[in-house]
């Protein structure tokens, strides 16, 4: 029976309280012993072949008949009042078909106190207008005949400046989100300071990276009558479908949001897009289908990033390394909209046992292009900070970095009181020690010289209701599983296989997975946090031992057996009663159409425990003391996310995620014009992400400890907790061969030979 | 981009006499001026396609005669040529040390040495600069990372070709041909620094091309080195690139040629570290000094002053690694 509780979910770093309606309890994960036949199994992906090959459509690849074409106007200028906006010459140009802007579009408000087609642009590449037309090119010509005349007004750039009292002003009540910060504080800071042998404060700052991923952001919509179907490049279709209804006036069952193929998000696609809202209406206006797919230029404008940050930490420490206080006032420079700002405090809150604390963040609006989440947003940065500043407090103690780190060790959760369901970070570092050959005896430098070191990584990673599925079997023995969520290339549909062959006891041949469609599927929340094996994971093993239930029922009948005699492997029934094994379709064969549909729901989250993500990464680095070239020789990580589903595709998460912060590491940087507020390397040739031959040995292995409490897998995320030490790994690294510290990401030459010169 | 008409080459002449009209332009690989259509920076009519040239895809060698090499080579082609990595190995390095494998497999030599400055505020159309007839450089007081310096003067974007400090190092000379001039300069020559009224990197004129790169067989005794420093492992432009070419009599250096990519708007030619070597015997303290004095008049810009140490860092590299 369904139950309404309130409850409180962790999700990137805030925790949540609302209502849901749970259901689903009763299934027990699976032990670590169980004898287990695809779960935990290196299963290849089931779409791989059709991803390899081509055939699997994307968002982009969808050709409607009669489609037309989008491409937006976007803003030059930072911040302007458009007084005007001619579109005459656009409109006559030969096959243009539209030009949407806010004179002839209804007014829609989007994120807070703006529209989907504002009259004020706040950063270079704002939308200001749209052209819908027979192909790209002639779209793009018709950008350049819209004729917009702009009151210049004033801009700010920098998160700091935009503080000031006299700061150009982006919204009527200022530049900083909430109107003012937002602030975390246990113990008593100050008796934390008084009581500490050790404090040391820095500056940090990080960098303000973009996502690229390798399918960009788009949307075709199509109207048949009064519904909508649109084929959405998003991380949440359910999100999508709300956000549509919402903007459009729509009823739910009138809207249809599809995403079978996903090339890459990392939280950039968690919300509804403008392109999408703008696709719709110019659909609904031109009668036809509409397509607006963003370039690599826009990607790297409007999409969202990492914001940057500026974080000053401040930590106490008695003689023996035990931490007395820590403080952290962190500014976020959130671009010219948020909705969702990241919580760059949560490792200094959560990482070690520290009784007196403070977090405090600004989050700040700039004229620039917007933050969005980016794979474990906040924490990367925050981690960098705290680790960095870990390592110069276990220098300043003449303590070995690893040991101040187990000396702060908690098995508490330290924000709630609450113990962690499992925590494996104390293995994770004794593992991944031992695998680095950690400590290093120091070795003789010459111009050449070497560094490592280490950093440590926490975050929720637990799934949480509501998600839903249902399996079917089929009358020959093939089951369906059916859910809402979407394969956003981490390799969901996979693992969502295993997890019902497994429950079954069927072959994973025979298991089909669809997902990525509202109208066919049933609600899974958004592919982010790292969270979609453990919601979705839990609600399809459901439904396939429901279904699982109902066959042994009717095939116990059929068969004439005692139903508890009965077991289901290879998808064969067995039981001491039966002469030799049946094939299920033997069973059903005989049963015209009879339908097996088995209904699972994700299960509550527990009260009692915190369920979290931990692991541990060791770099080694050389540094070139002559060229300040940093090369990252290797990394070793340990992560504990509970049971792991499939190695291989966890062990993509897991190099991906390494890669992902090596670059963000060392070169990852969008560079914005400080005098226009244009970004400069709004390609990819300029802003840097790794090429294969940037990659270090990556050795990692995981904890591997099914967590019982989390839900009924044992199975936590790990789609972001790779990410989030490397970066400080590889700055305590670079620290350790130079013998100064660099406060500010990324590592370049640049910084790296300024450092020398001093 | 906009549309255009697509005209195939079919001999020099006609080549040269199309593109004698306006709003004419030559395309080899494409994946320099492609990126500029795109961009909209600029909107030809008519391009007049050179890949149909066949001769000018030539390699030929002669110990002579030296190597010549058809302006249609690509990249990848000198690269992976067995007696171009053998005997004019600082050419083969920098070919190997550009862009990317799917950029070298299109690049052409002609089309390298012709390339368009990089600046992001020269390929972004938002910025009508100085180099682009407009009144401003917005490098000099903005984003100036990866900007000249070395000799600037209104415009203060680097040279991005790899190839040109190689082949300026082995002392190359190009055959070009125009409307009434058919002739060879040597390669150096081709590069300026742009001016008021030239506001260009090369003095080819829109209806000249190269033909032909000629290369004289470097001494026996010669020794070079390609030095690049990069954001990355591959795929960038050099923040600096040093082309050494050293010959040596005995022990001394007879002969130096030193040029240094990344940090001018010309391949710059130390000529100064080039007069410091030679006649004199290899020492950590001679390569010091010609380091030194290789930016000797650095001009940094804000953000770009990293590439003074990372130029003195290569070159002394460069000259210990073929000292040793
Ligand atoms: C992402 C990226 C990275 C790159 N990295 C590097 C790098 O690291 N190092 C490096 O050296 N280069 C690099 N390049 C530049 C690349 O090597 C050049 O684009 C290429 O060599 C140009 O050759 P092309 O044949 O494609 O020239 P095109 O694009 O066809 O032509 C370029 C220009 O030269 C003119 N031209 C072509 N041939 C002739 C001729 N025979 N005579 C006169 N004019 C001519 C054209 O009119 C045009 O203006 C990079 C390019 C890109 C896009
Ligand atoms: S450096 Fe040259 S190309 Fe770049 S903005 Fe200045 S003038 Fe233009």
């Amino acid at each position: 029976m369904p139950k309404v509780i309130k409850t409180k979910t962790e999700f990137e770093g805030r925790v949540l309280e609302e209502y849901v309606v749970v259901e689903g309890e009763g299934l027990t994960a699976w032990d670590a012993q169980a004898p287990l036949k695809f779960v935990g199994k290196k299963i290849p992906r089931i779409d791989g072949p059709e991803r390899a090959t081509g055939k699997a459509a994307y968002t982009f690849d969808v050709q409607l008949p009669g489609m037309l074409y989008g491409k937006i106007l976007r803003s030059p200028h930072p911040h302007a009042r458009i007084k005007n906006i001619n579109t005459q010459r656009a409109e006559t140009l030969p096959g243009v078909r539209a030009v949407l802007c806010y004179k002839n579009t209804p007014k829609i408000s989007f994120r807070r106190q703006t529209f989907i087609f504002d009259e004020i642009v706040r950063y270079v590449g704002d939308e200001v207008a749209c052209v819908i037309a027979d192909d790209e090119e002639i779209a793009q010509d018709a950008l350049e005949l819209i004729e917009v005349e702009y009151e210049i007004l004033p801009f700010v750039l920098d998160p700091e400046e935009a503080l000031q009292p006299n700061a150009p002003k982006l919204y009527p009540d200022g530049n900083l989100l909430g109107g003012q910060p937002e602030v975390y504080q246990r113990g008593n800071l100050e008796q934390g300071f008084a009581q500490a042998d050790v404090v040391i404060e820095r500056t940090f700052r990080t960098q303000c990276a973009l996502h690229n991923c390798m399918e960009p952001h788009g949307s075709v919509a199509l109207w048949e009558g009064d519904s909508l179907t649109v084929w959405d490049s998003t991380q949440h279709i359910f999100g999508v479908r709300e956000g549509l209804a919402r903007l459009l006036g729509l009823p739910l069952h009138k809207v249809r949001v599809i995403k079978k193929y996903m090339g890459g998000g990392f939280g950039s696609k968690n919300n509804l897009g403008k392109y999408t809202v703008i696709a719709a209406l110019a659909a609904r206006m031109t009668g036809r289908p509409v397509k607006i797919v963003l370039d690599r230029h826009e990607e790297n404008l409007a999409t969202g990033n990492r914001p940057a940050s500026i974080q000053r930490l401040k930590i106490g420490a008695k003689r023996d390394g035990a931490l007395t206080a820590l403080e952290l006032k962190a500014i976020i420079a959130a671009g010219a909209y948020c909705l969702w700002p990241p919580s760059v405090g949560g490792p200094a809150r959560e990482l070690y046992a520290c009784p007196n604390l403070k977090t405090e963040q600004y989050t700040v609006f700039t004229n620039t292009g917007p933050l969005s989440a980016f794979r474990a947003p906040g924490y990367v940065e925050g981690t960098f900070a705290l680790e960095s500043l870990m390592d110069e407090l276990a220098k300043e103690l003449g303590m070995d970095p690893l040991e101040l780190r187990l000396k702060n060790y908690t098995e508490i959760d330290q924000t709630t009181g609450r113990p962690y369901s499992t925590k494996g970070l104390r293995e994770a570092y004794e593992r991944g020690a031992k695998l680095f050959g950690w400590p290093r005896r120091p070795e003789p430098q010459g111009q050449l010289r070497r560094g490592v070191g280490m950093a440590s990584q926490i975050w929720s990673g637990n799934g949480m209701p509501p998600a839903y599925a249902l399996v079917k079997i089929n009358p020959d023995g093939t089951a369906t599983v059916i859910t809402g969520t979407q394969d956003i290339g981490t390799g969901t549909k996979t693992v969502l296989a295993q997890i019902a062959a497994e429950e079954l006891g069927f072959p994973i041949e025979k298991i089909s997975v669809e997902i990525g469609d509202t109208q066919m599927g049933l609600y899974a929340p958004l592919s982010a946090g790292s969270m979609t094996v453990a919601s979705v994971g839990p609600a399809v093993r459901m439904a396939a031992h429901e279904a699982r239930q109902q066959l042994l029922d009717v095939a116990a009948q059929v068969l004439e057996a005692p139903r508890e005699s009965l077991t289901i492997t290879d998808g064969l029934l067995s039981s001491p009663a039966l002469q030799k094994p049946v094939a299920v379709h033997e069973v059903l064969k005989n049963l015209e159409n009879f339908m097996i549909i088995g209904r699972g729901a994700r299960e509550p989250n527990p009260e009692d425990v915190t369920v979290n993500t931990f692991g541990a990464q060791f770099a080694e680095v050389t540094v070139d003391t002559e060229t300040g070239e940093v090369k990252v020789e290797r990394i070793v990580a340990v992560h504990d996310s509970g049971r792991v589903i499939n190695p291989l595709t966890l062990s993509s998460q897991i190099e991906g995620g390494i890669i992902q912060g090596l670059g963000y590491a060392l070169f990852e940087q969008r560079v914005v014009d400080r005098n226009t507020g244009v970004v400069v390397n709004d390609n990819l040739e300029n802003y840097k992400v790794p090429t294969a031959l940037d990659i270090p040995e990556i050795v990692f292995e995981m904890v591997e400890r099914p967590d019982p409490r989390a839900n009924n897998l044992g199975a936590k995320g790990v789609g972001e907790p790779p990410i989030i030490p490397t970066a400080a790994a590889i700055a305590n690294a670079v620290a350790d061969a130079l013998g100064v510290r660099i406060y500010e990401l990324p590592l370049t030459r640049e910084k790296i030979l300024k450092a020398l010169q001093h | 981009m906009r549309s255009f008409e697509y005209v195939n080459a079919t001999n020099i002449k006609t080549a040269i006499a199309l593109l004698s009209e306006p709003a004419t332009e030559a395309i080899a690989g494409g994946t320099d001026l492609l990126g500029e259509l795109k961009a909209r920076l600029r909107s030809p009519r008519r391009l007049v396609n050179l890949k149909t040239l066949a001769k000018l895809r030539e390699i030929r060698y002669s110990p002579q005669a030296g190597l010549r090499l058809g302006a249609l080579v690509t990249l990848a082609e000198i690269e992976r040529h067995p007696v171009i990595r053998e005997r004019f190995s600082i050419l083969a390095q920098a070919a190997a040390s550009a862009a990317t494998p799917q950029l070298r497999n299109m690049g052409t030599i002609g089309g390298n040495l012709c390339q368009k400055p990089r600046c992001w505020y020269y390929r972004n159309k938002l910025f009508p600069c100085w180099l682009k007839g407009g009144e401003k450089c917005f490098a000099e007081d903005g984003e100036n990372k990866y900007h000249a310096i070395l000799g600037a003067d209104r415009c203060h974007a680097v040279h991005p070709s790899d190839l040109a400090p190689a082949l300026i190092a082995l002392d190359a000379t190009l055959r070009v041909v125009g409307p009434d001039l058919d002739g060879e300069i040597s390669l150096e020559e081709l590069y300026t620094k742009p001016t008021e009224s030239h506001r260009q990197m090369t003095i080819l004129g829109p209806n000249e091309l190269i033909v032909e790169i000629r290369v004289p067989t470097p001494k026996k005794a010669a020794r070079g080195i390609y030095l690049k420093a990069m954001e990355r492992q591959s795929w960038s432009f050099a923040l600096v690139s040093v082309a050494a070419q050293l010959s040596f009599e005995g022990e001394r250096i007879a002969d130096a040629r030193l040029v240094l990519g990344g940090v001018a708007a010309i391949p710059w030619r130390a000529k100064d570290s080039e007069r410091i070597l030679i006649g004199q015997k290899f020492s950590e303290e001679l390569a010091e000094r010609a380091a030194e004095a290789a930016v000797a008049g650095a001009q940094p810009l804000r953000e770009n002053a990293y590439k003074v140490p990372l130029a003195k860092g290569l070159v002394k590299r460069a000259l210990e690694s073929l000292a040793g």
